[in-house]
C-alpha cells in the first residue's frame, strides 16, 4: 500500500526550527508517523525566493494528500511571502484538468493578541485560497497569545492531529478549545506591557521613554 | 493652511494591469480633491519581508532594522492624511506586493497593548494616523472575497488607529471605476 503524503507549509519568517507556527504544526503532526504517513516540510519564505523552490512547492502541494499550513497573523492577514506562495500555488493549479487528486488543506493560525478571533480574517483568506486552488477545506485552529495557552490548547492540537491523520477534518470540538482567551484580557494587557518594557531594557538597554520615540514625526 | 497629502500604494503584480490603471485613477481623483499625492509602485521597490523580530519596538523604537525602501514607505504613510491601498483582490486579501509594504508598518505603532472596544490592540505611536482607503480590483464580482476585503480594510484601520476607512471595488470599466473610487474617497475624507 502506498504511504500517504502530508506536506507542512510554514508561513513564518522564523522558519522550520524556531517559529511558533512550526511548533504548533509539530504538535498536530505528531500522530502522523504512527499512522504511516510520510511528512514533508516547506518554509514558504525560502521557497518563493527561487524558481526552483516555487516549482517544488507547487509540485509537492499537488502531490500531497494532506496539506497543513501554519502561519502567524501579520496585520490581520498572512505574512507577505506566505501570500506569494499561495498566489503561486493557485496560479499553477488553475491549469488543473480536474482529474488529479484533490489535496486536503488545513490551517493553523496564531496571533500575538489574546483573542483567537483576531485570526478570522486570515482564515477567510486561507479558505478562499483553498477554493481558488481546488483544495478541499479541512478546517482550522486559531490561537491567540502566540499559541501559548493552558492544557486545552494542547488538547486542541492533539485532537486536530488525530482527526487529520485519520482522514477527517479538524473537528469543531478542537476549534472550540482554542477560541476562549488563554487568560483574562486585562491580565494579558498588563502582563504584555510589562514584558515589552523588560525586553527592551534588559536586552537592548532601551528605556521606557525611548520606546515611545517618534522618528517619523515631521520637524 | 498646508495641503492635504495622500500616499497611494500600488500593489499590482505587473505593469499595465487593471490595478495599475486603478492606482493612476486614484492619484488623479485625490489630486482633484486637493491632495498632494505620492504613489509607491511596490513591485519596483526593494522591500524585504518583515522578519517578525520586533526590533522596531524594543531595540530601535519606531524604525525597522532593515534599511530599505520599506522604511521610506512607512514614513510616507504616517506623514499622510490618507493612505490608499490599491491591489488585485487576492483570495479576499491584499496582493503579496502590497502586503510586503503593509507588514513593514509595524514600527508605526507601539508594542504596548490597550483596549479598542472590547478587543486588545496596540497603542498608537504618533498623535494622528491617516484615513485608509482600500481599492480592490476584482473583475468578476465575488461576494465572499468582497466581504473579506472590506473586513480586512476595517480591521487594519482599527489596528493603526485610522479615523476612518472605506473599501471599494473596481471591475475594469474605467468610467464606472472612477465613479466608485471617487465615491469612496468622498466617504473617507468626510472624517
Amino acid at each position: 500500500m502506498n504511504k500517504k503524503n502530508a506536506l507542512v507549509l510554514i508561513g513564518s519568517p522564523k522558519g522550520l526550527e524556531t517559529s511558533t507556527s512550526a511548533r504548533l504544526a509539530r504538535a498536530v503532526l505528531a500522530p502522523f508517523d504512527d499512522q504511516g504517513w510520510t511528512v514533508d516540510w516547506i518554509h514558504l519564505h525560502r521557497a518563493v525566493e527561487t524558481a526552483e523552490g516555487t516549482t517544488e512547492l507547487v509540485t509537492k502541494v499537488s502531490g500531497a494528500d494532506q496539506v497543513v499550513f501554519a502561519a502567524p497573523l501579520y496585520v490581520d492577514s498572512l505574512p507577505a511571502p506566505a501570500i506569494r506562495g499561495l498566489e503561486r500555488i493557485a496560479a499553477a493549479r488553475s491549469e488543473r484538468t480536474g482529474e488529479e487528486k484533490v489535496p486536503r488543506f488545513a490551517v493553523l493560525i496564531n496571533c500575538g493578541f489574546v483573542e483567537s478571533q483576531q485570526n478570522d480574517t486570515a482564515v477567510g483568506i486561507c479558505r478562499a485560497f483553498a477554493e481558488a486552488a481546488g483544495l478541499e477545506w479541512f478546517g482550522e485552529l486559531t490561537m491567540g497569545s502566540a499559541g501559548n495557552g493552558p492544557k486545552r490548547f494542547h488538547r486542541a492540537l492533539a485532537e486536530a492531529g488525530s482527526a487529520l491523520s485519520s482522514g477527517f477534518p479538524i473537528p469543531p470540538s478542537a476549534r472550540k478549545l482554542t477560541r476562549r482567551p488563554a487568560m483574562p484580557k486585562l491580565l494579558y494587557v498588563i502582563g504584555g506591557n510589562v514584558m515589552w518594557r523588560r525586553i527592551a531594557k534588559k536586552r537592548f538597554g532601551v528605556t521606557k521613554q525611548e520606546i515611545l520615540a517618534q522618528p517619523c514625526k515631521e520637524a | 493652511m498646508s495641503k492635504k497629502t495622500a500616499c497611494v500604494l500600488n500593489g499590482s503584480l505587473r505593469g499595465g494591469t487593471p490595478a495599475d490603471r486603478a492606482a493612476s485613477a486614484t492619484v488623479k481623483l485625490l489630486e482633484d480633491r486637493g491632495f498632494g499625492a505620492v504613489v509607491h509602485t511596490l513591485r519596483d521597490l526593494d522591500i524585504a519581508p518583515c522578519l517578525g523580530c520586533f526590533a522596531c519596538w524594543v531595540k530601535t523604537p519606531g524604525v525597522c532594522i532593515i534599511d530599505d525602501a520599506g522604511r521610506d514607505v512607512a514614513r510616507s504613510m504616517i506623514r499622510s492624511d490618507l493612505v490608499a491601498y490599491v491591489t488585485p483582490v487576492t483570495f479576499g486579501g491584499y496582493s503579496s506586493e502590497l502586503k510586503k509594504a503593509v507588514d513593514r508598518k509595524i514600527p508605526l505603532i507601539l508594542p504596548y497593548f490597550t483596549f479598542v472596544g472590547n478587543e486588545v490592540h496596540h497603542i498608537r505611536r504618533y498623535p494622528s494616523a491617516p484615513c485608509l482607503l482600500g481599492v480592490g480590483v476584482l473583475e468578476t464580482p465575488n461576494v465572499r472575497w468582497e466581504e473579506i476585503f472590506k473586513t480586512l480594510v476595517q480591521r487594519n484601520a482599527i489596528n493603526f488607529h485610522s479615523p476612518d476607512a472605506e473599501a471599494c471595488f473596481v471591475r475594469g470599466d474605467e468610467d464606472e471605476d472612477r465613479g466608485r473610487i471617487a465615491a469612496a474617497i468622498g466617504e473617507v475624507t468626510q472624517a
